[in-house]
């Protein structure tokens, strides 16, 4: 099909706008047959518009993409595979009680009259996709019997029984433990051995060098650097990633003055995740997590509040050690969490704004289990107004509120339970602008006024903006405490992507 | 985003106009329309179904559903389902008759029966709560297992109960008004309250809502699964308790297909399935809605088996039309 001239597939000025935002600015890519290519970008960067663009999920608003050569205009998933081009999401999109071998033909089982699914062919052919991947699993295995990782293999399977030239990979290793990325990758290298072209997002370098043949570095929805992989330095790389952006209106300075060692943690260990991570956060001091999706920082928040199954370490506040955590019993020690997922974790969406500020902390707004009316309008409007939450009326349905608004929401649930340690997983993911500047100020407020807070962030000018103090955590281990002021957006970016040989 | 949020004032506390309240309580207007459609449908085509004798009898049996709904509210909304409560009435039946005629003064046995009741219904909270099995599949052994545990204490025959005073409790009236309506009007207020202005009322919903959330907030989510399980329990055996008075006798057939009609209330009055919606205003309009529509059809003679059809069809047509009217008035929001 491909002619020798034409590259497998070619995007010329892709341009894609959402309401607000232009995702796609102008973008030239292209890829050769088996290439594997990695995409860089910080997050809002444009490398989930543009693979959702090529896999058909996303339609441009102006521009041309050619596979082979031929000019095409996908309106569904479907088209990009009738074209070759398939992509395996992070959500893993296989059906966990069915059979490895129905995965692999999901919806495409051959069947015969009267007998129904020909199960001898249906087990044909993921025998050979499987043996196409270079792998072996069981074909009756059920999915959810399998690691992430061997799932991810079925998918990638799937994708090549359906013909594809063309595979994405969206951070494929940031959910997989350390020894699973190894058979990733040798299964990465055999495809674009046998001619298959991949496209991986991740932020590893160590996994990008022995990987990809190319790397395109993606900012502010522009492409801003094809390079070679042996021009990819990791200096090379995040200088284009993080470019010389104007560093935005700085956020008023609030000093802290950090006292007492409040929350000790040492030796936490939590399988597949961190490895023997101690360190501590005082009275009125902001300390910041950072580390790459999947490197275990959501993880070891949920360890100090005890609902981390499996964790071990010891945790200690104010030197008192936290025997048999539960989430109930760190509330009441005052450690809260609000936690990376507004919908799924923080909030009760379909609850009133009320209701939810006050959910964590009924003893405050209750007497013997009764709600007087007036003591809980007085706190909710008092939270209300602490945190300038714009509603128009207290009892109005979080899920009708902007996400800066529904996060300033979570935030007050947890601070109306007055909390000593509040830990924060990415207290702006989904926030506009002004709503994060206004987080910010709060998070320097409350360090002011003597609560230890920890926060997590993929964002490296979050971190910057609102730490004291950052921890590095690489490939499970916090690898360093740095001072705010030793720290540059450049230097935090390499130590997070840095090669454990650097070390 | 638009102007208007950003410009709005951060709260309001001027009172809501006509307009807001009807989009918020959609749910509560649409079905008080549908009860007067079914008024004014029933009226000329149901004999005597206007008369006040009529009404009485409608409060009557609405209160045996009603008692029970208000429970069942609570569990919908978090989440669960209890299919037990049929069962647990019958079987609550049988053992007040039994106690009774082995002598066992009628108080203490009363107190018995419902204390019994609701720990059964606690036991089966547990199991939701603390082993996750669903309590669809714990409801449903009980409802197997209750009515068939009546069914062989009293050799299914009706076990009569000696003594003529107690048939007041279920059968009397105060002024016309039904004993159990009675009953059925003093929970309510009582579930009122508890499902807006206490703080298990209010776990309830989150728990229904989110359960992650509430987890993640510190409401001990087991504890208020168990709790909803055993206020069904203890309500249904309450009901069985006025069923047996009002039957004088403990029946193991009683109160068949009651766990259904509860249901279809609930659901009805606009409680999720899916838990963190409902009301305790909306369920009692389901409850009417559904005596009315029970009584109107007995009274225009329809044969019992094709009252059912007619019973299942406008249930449906019920919750569709409050759905989807539900969801064009609230959009607006």
């Amino acid at each position: 099909m491909t002619t020798a001239s034409a590259p497998l597939i070619e995007l010329s000025n892709a341009t894609k706008h959402y309401p607000g935002v232009l995702a796609l600015d102008d973008v030239d890519f292209r890829m050769s047959v088996g290439e594997v290519r990695a995409l860089l970008g910080k997050n809002g960067a444009g490398k989930s518009t543009l693979i959702k663009v090529l896999g058909g999920t996303e339609r441009l608003n102006s521009g041309t993409l050619r596979v082979a050569g031929r000019e095409v205009n996908f309106k569904n998933p479907k088209d990009a595979i009738e074209y070759g081009i398939a992509t395996v999401h992070q959500e893993l999109a296989s059906v966990p009680e069915m059979s490895v071998a129905e995965n692999i033909s999901l919806g495409r089982w051959t069947t015969r009259p009267v007998t129904g699914i020909a199960w001898k062919e249906v087990s044909t052919v993921a025998k050979a996709a499987l043996a196409h991947v270079g792998v072996e699993l069981p074909l009756d295995a059920r999915l959810s019997t399998l690691s992430l990782a061997q799932a991810q293999l079925v998918e990638i399977a799937r994708a090549l029984s359906l013909g594809a030239k063309l595979l994405i990979l969206d951070e494929p290793t940031s959910s997989l433990a350390v020894h699973e990325v190894d058979l990733l990758l040798q299964v990465v290298k055999r495809l674009s051995e046998r001619g298959i072209g991949v496209i991986y997002i991740s932020h590893r370098m160590d996994e990008i060098e022995r990987l990809a043949s190319s790397v395109t570095v993606m900012r502010d929805g522009r492409n801003v650097g094809d390079l070679s992989a042996g021009e990819a330095t990791p200096q090379r790389v995040v200088n284009l990633m993080v470019g010389n952006a104007d560093p935005g209106d700085p956020v008023e300075a609030i000093p802290t003055h950090a006292g007492d060692v409040a929350l000790t943690v040492t030796g936490l260990t939590i399988p597949h995740r961190v490895i023997d991570a101690s360190f501590e956060v005082r009275e009125g001091e902001v300390v910041g997590l950072a580390g790459l999706l999947g490197s275990g920082r959501t993880e070891i928040l949920r360890a100090i509040v005890g609902a981390q199954p499996g964790a071990a370490g010891a945790i200690s506040l104010d030197g008192k050690p936290l025997r048999r955590r539960t989430i109930r019993s760190t509330r009441a020690a005052g450690i809260f969490l609000t936690p990376e997922d507004r919908r799924a974790e923080g909030a009760v969406v379909m609850l009133g704004v009320d209701e939810n500020l006050v959910m964590a902390s009924w003893n405050k707004v209750s007497s013997a289990g009764i709600i007087p009316r007036e003591r809980m309008r007085e706190t909710v409007t008092a939270t209300i107004k602490k945190l300038s939450i714009k509603v128009p009326r207290r009892d109005v349905e979080i899920a009708t509120l902007s996400g800066g608004n529904q996060q300033k929401v979570v935030i007050g649930k947890a601070l109306n339970a007055a909390p000593r340690i509040l830990l924060m997983d990415e207290p702006t993911r989904g926030v506009d602008v002004e709503a994060k500047a206004q987080i910010y100020t709060l998070i320097r407020r409350l360090a002011a006024g003597g609560i230890g807070v920890l926060v997590v962030s993929s964002e490296t000018e979050e971190l910057l903006e609102v730490c004291d103090r950052i921890l590095v955590l690489r490939s499970g281990r916090i690898h360093e405490n740095l001072p705010i002021h030793d720290v540059t957006r450049d230097s935090l970016f390499e130590h997070m992507i840095r090669r454990e040989s650097d070390d | 985003m638009t102007s208007a949020r950003i410009d709005a004032p951060t709260t309001r506390e001027t009172g809501p106009s006509a307009g807001l309240w009807v989009r918020r309580h959609a749910n509560e207007v649409g079905l008080v329309g549908a009860i007067v459609i079914l008024y004014v449908v029933l009226a000329p085509l149901a004999p005597n179904f206007l008369s006040s004798a009529n009404q009485f009898n409608i409060l009557r049996d609405a209160a045996f559903v009603g008692i029970i709904a208000w429970g069942m509210t609570l569990v919908l909304i978090a989440g669960e389902i209890d299919i037990s409560v049929g069962a647990n009435a019958a079987f609550s039946g049988v053992v007040l008759a039994l106690m009774i005629t082995h002598g066992v003064p009628i108080i203490l046995a009363c107190v018995l029966v419902i204390l019994l009741g609701t720990l059964i219904g606690l036991g089966a909270g547990a199991l939701r709560a603390l082993f996750d099995i669903p309590s669809f599949i714990v409801t449903l052994a009980l409802w197997l297992g209750l009515r068939g545990l009546a069914e062989v204490m009293s050799s299914a025959v009706p076990v009569v109960i000696p003594d003529l005073g107690f048939q007041n409790l279920g059968g009397g009236n105060i002024g016309g008004f039904p004993n159990p309506a009675i009953f059925m009007v003093v929970l309510l207020v009582i579930f009122i309250f508890i499902s807006r202005r206490t703080v298990f009322g209010r776990s309830v919903y989150a728990v229904g809502g989110n359960a992650e959330a509430a987890k993640l907030s510190g409401i001990p989510v087991p504890l208020i699964r168990m709790s909803v399980f055993a206020i069904t329990g203890c309500l249904a055996s309450f009901a069985g308790v006025l069923f047996a008075s009002r039957l004088g006798s403990g029946n193991s057939e009683a109160a068949t297909g009651l766990e259904f009609d509860v249901i279809a209330a609930v659901v009805v009055g606009g409680t999720s399935l899916f838990g963190g919606r409902g009301s305790m205003i909306g369920t009692l309009l389901g409850v009417l809605f559904i005596a009315a529509l029970g009584n109107g059809l007995v009274l225009m003679g329809v044969d019992p088996f094709m009252k059912n059809v007619v019973r299942g069809i406008v249930i449906l047509v019920a919750v569709f039309v409050n759905i989807v009217s539900t969801k064009r008035l609230s959009r607006s929001r």
